[in-house]
């Protein structure tokens, strides 16, 4: 009508204005909606609808263990460092059951032979021989057909003297059979058909069932592994030089102390050289 | 000229022993016997016979960037003497006298100090406290891991420039060492963060069982969830690191010396409170003091407290419901009148209402 005030166009900035607010009372809102309804620090309105119809599974071996995976972490004064691992379904089948410490009898080494999971496979040590090949050793990476390194534990930081820090944390020395010019992994992988049905089925499975899966499991293992001498040797079944180590290195391990001390002598007794004299003692 | 001569081979072989025993012997470490030959290894470790795991790795980066990277090994773990030592079942002692000295110090480096005041404090184990007490008292350990340098803010320190004008009449290793470790300790009370203290001091004292079980008072069961409800416990939560956390009023500068509130010691006792807030809240009055720290938010305890705190949800709750019950409303109706919301040319909301006008 001549005369009325002609409407005028909102400016755009009156639209994201409002836009902004709308999203702010609406993430209030929802914040709201949730402090009542679910959230365990309001009065959890819908708690008893939760509960029905999603029921937690609480089960008490995973409490217990997280419990104890914490108290570690805590009780660990020094710290402790996260080493990365492969997934369960990449690792050998080995570890489903035996984990990375596999170890626990032998007071003496156990430590020490739980240490070696880092650089081995299982089978490295624990596998039996067959007649008709050879065993060699080679760096095996689930993720790469032919791992190159530079691989972890095989020299030495010139600057600090530790072991040099390595991208490649995942290859580990392990036996092959040697059959004229073949190589077979002596592994068993978890996809192997034999592997990836336990995987599946182990739960179901009885005690006894259990028992006749793990020996044909444990066919080709020997359950007591190979001696330290085997590979702490100059000639030992291992050629450091050919695996990839430093010359440091391998003199480090082939005349390794530990090896000396566990084979040689039933107790060492630590030089009290650098200690205080008893007086100084509180 | 025969002693001379003499002289001169004494003052040789001194030198040669000197020149021996510096070369046979490296620069002291931490590690001077070695045992990290084992221990350097992430899975140097086991599973025993309760199920627990066991690392015994000790990484010799961190370690040499904690505040005990000068410790040897054996100072702390006194009870190893020979190798492959046996299971250690025995606890570190934390009062042993270190092989350290500290620079300006007569006496080698000990924590005897602080466990005394430790000792003496309400977490100190005391001969009448019974078995159950005793088992759960915090240990040094159970509190401190090796703490790693952190640097602290450069608001508080220009960390370069300062530690260059020691430089200027110091040597660079040792004076970088000793000024590292003296400015990691450059904080208000604690280098740990305002949360990470209540987190700590949480871990127990929000086990109300285990309060219950050590005879603590009705006001300590719920203390972690009171300071929660507090200003307080609400801006550390939302991560305020100048705020009061369990330490900065429960403890003196010693951080060890806590006590019963009814004890005259404690920072918390009626006559030093007046003190203890004076550190952060400078218009402390004898009003000011009388605020609960702790209150309590039940409708039997305190009644007024928990009126307001219904009072105030509904004013939040009430008024965001409303905001967002009158946006919909009003679109609803809009919508119902035939309106079309229109995001071009002129309004958001473009039509005609069906509804007759009014008269």
């Amino acid at each position: 009508m001549p005369g009325e005030p002609k409407k005028q166009n909102h400016p755009i900035a009156a639209f994201l204005i409002g836009f902004i607010f709308a999203v702010l009372t609406l993430v209030v809102f929802a914040g709201v909606i949730h402090h009542l309804t679910i959230s365990h620090h309001g009065p959890q309105l819908l708690k008893p609808l939760k509960d029905k119809f999603f029921p937690e599974h609480k089960s008490p071996i995973l409490e217990e263990a997280k419990r104890l995976e914490e108290f570690e972490i805590h009780r660990h004064f020094h710290h402790i460092v996260e080493y990365p691992q492969l997934p369960e379904s990449e690792r050998p089948v080995c570890f489903i059951c035996h984990s990375d410490f596999p170890h626990t009898k032998n007071k003496k080494v156990r430590s020490l032979l739980n240490m070696h999971t880092q650089y081995f496979v299982c089978e490295a040590c624990h596998i039996k021989e067959q007649t008709d090949a050879r065993i060699v050793y080679k760096w095996y990476n689930p993720y790469d057909d032919n791992p190159q390194g530079p691989f972890i534990g095989t020299s030495y930081d010139p600057e600090t003297g530790n072991l040099v820090d390595v991208a490649d944390k995942f290859s580990k020395l392990t036996p092959f059979f040697q059959k004229g010019d073949e190589l077979e992994s002596a592994i068993q992988k978890q996809d192997a058909p034999l592997a990836r049905d336990y995987v599946k089925i182990r739960d179901k499975l009885t005690p006894e069932q259990r028992d006749g899966v793990k020996n044909k499991f444990h066919v080709s293992i020997k359950e007591k592994g190979d001696d330290c001498k085997l590979c702490h040797a100059e000639k030992g079944i291992l050629d450091f030089k050919k695996l990839g180590f430093a010359d440091n290195r391998i003199e480090d391990l082939v005349q390794l102390n530990v090896k000396g001390m566990l084979t040689k002598y039933e107790v060492f007794y630590l030089p009290d050289l650098f200690l205080a004299p008893e007086s100084e003692k509180p | 000229m025969k002693s001379q001569r003499k002289m001169k081979a004494a003052v040789f072989c001194l030198g040669w022993i000197v020149a021996i025993l510096w070369l046979g012997f490296p620069a002291v470490a931490a590690d001077k016997e070695n045992c990290l030959m084992c221990h350097k290894y992430p899975f140097v470790g086991r599973i025993d016979e309760n199920g627990k795991r066991h690392n015994y790795q000790v990484d010799e980066a961190s370690y040499n960037h904690s505040v005990h990277r000068s410790v040897a090994c054996r100072d702390c773990h006194t009870y190893i003497t020979k190798i492959p030592h046996d299971p250690v079942t025995e606890e570190v002692n934390c009062a042993n006298v270190c092989h350290t000295k500290p620079p300006f110090a007569q006496e080698k480096f000990s924590h005897q100090k602080i466990i005394d005041i430790y000792n003496d404090s309400a977490h100190g184990i005391k001969p009448d406290d019974s078995p159950e007490a005793k088992k759960a008292k915090p240990y040094c350990k159970f509190c401190h891991l090796n703490p790693l340098y952190t640097r602290v803010s450069e608001k508080v320190i220009a960390f370069d420039e300062t530690l260059r004008r020691c430089l200027n009449c110091h040597q660079a290793k040792g004076v970088t060492q000793a000024y590292i470790h003296m400015t990691h300790r450059l904080r208000k009370k604690t280098t740990r963060s305002p949360q990470e203290v209540v987190q700590l001091c949480a871990k127990c004292h929000q086990d109300v069982e285990l309060m219950q079980k050590l005879k603590v008072s009705e006001e300590g069961l719920t203390a972690v969830a009171t300071y929660n409800h507090t200003l307080h416990g609400k801006s550390v939560a939302l991560g305020s690191q100048e705020t009061a956390d369990c330490i900065s009023c429960h403890a003196s500068f010693a951080i060890h010396d806590i006590y019963r509130k009814d004890n005259p010691k404690a920072t918390v006792y009626k006559d030093n409170l007046m003190q203890t807030c004076l550190q952060c809240h400078t218009e402390t009055n004898s009003w000011f003091v009388q605020i609960a720290v702790h209150p309590r938010t039940k409708r039997e305890e305190n009644p007024l407290i928990y009126m307001a705190g219904i009072g105030l949800r509904f004013a939040l709750y009430g008024s965001v419901c409303s905001l967002v019950g009158l946006m919909l409303l009003e679109t609803y109706g809009r919508r119902k009148d035939g309106i079309k919301f229109l995001l071009r040319r002129g309004t958001s909301w473009r039509g005609k209402s069906k509804r007759p006008p009014r008269k």
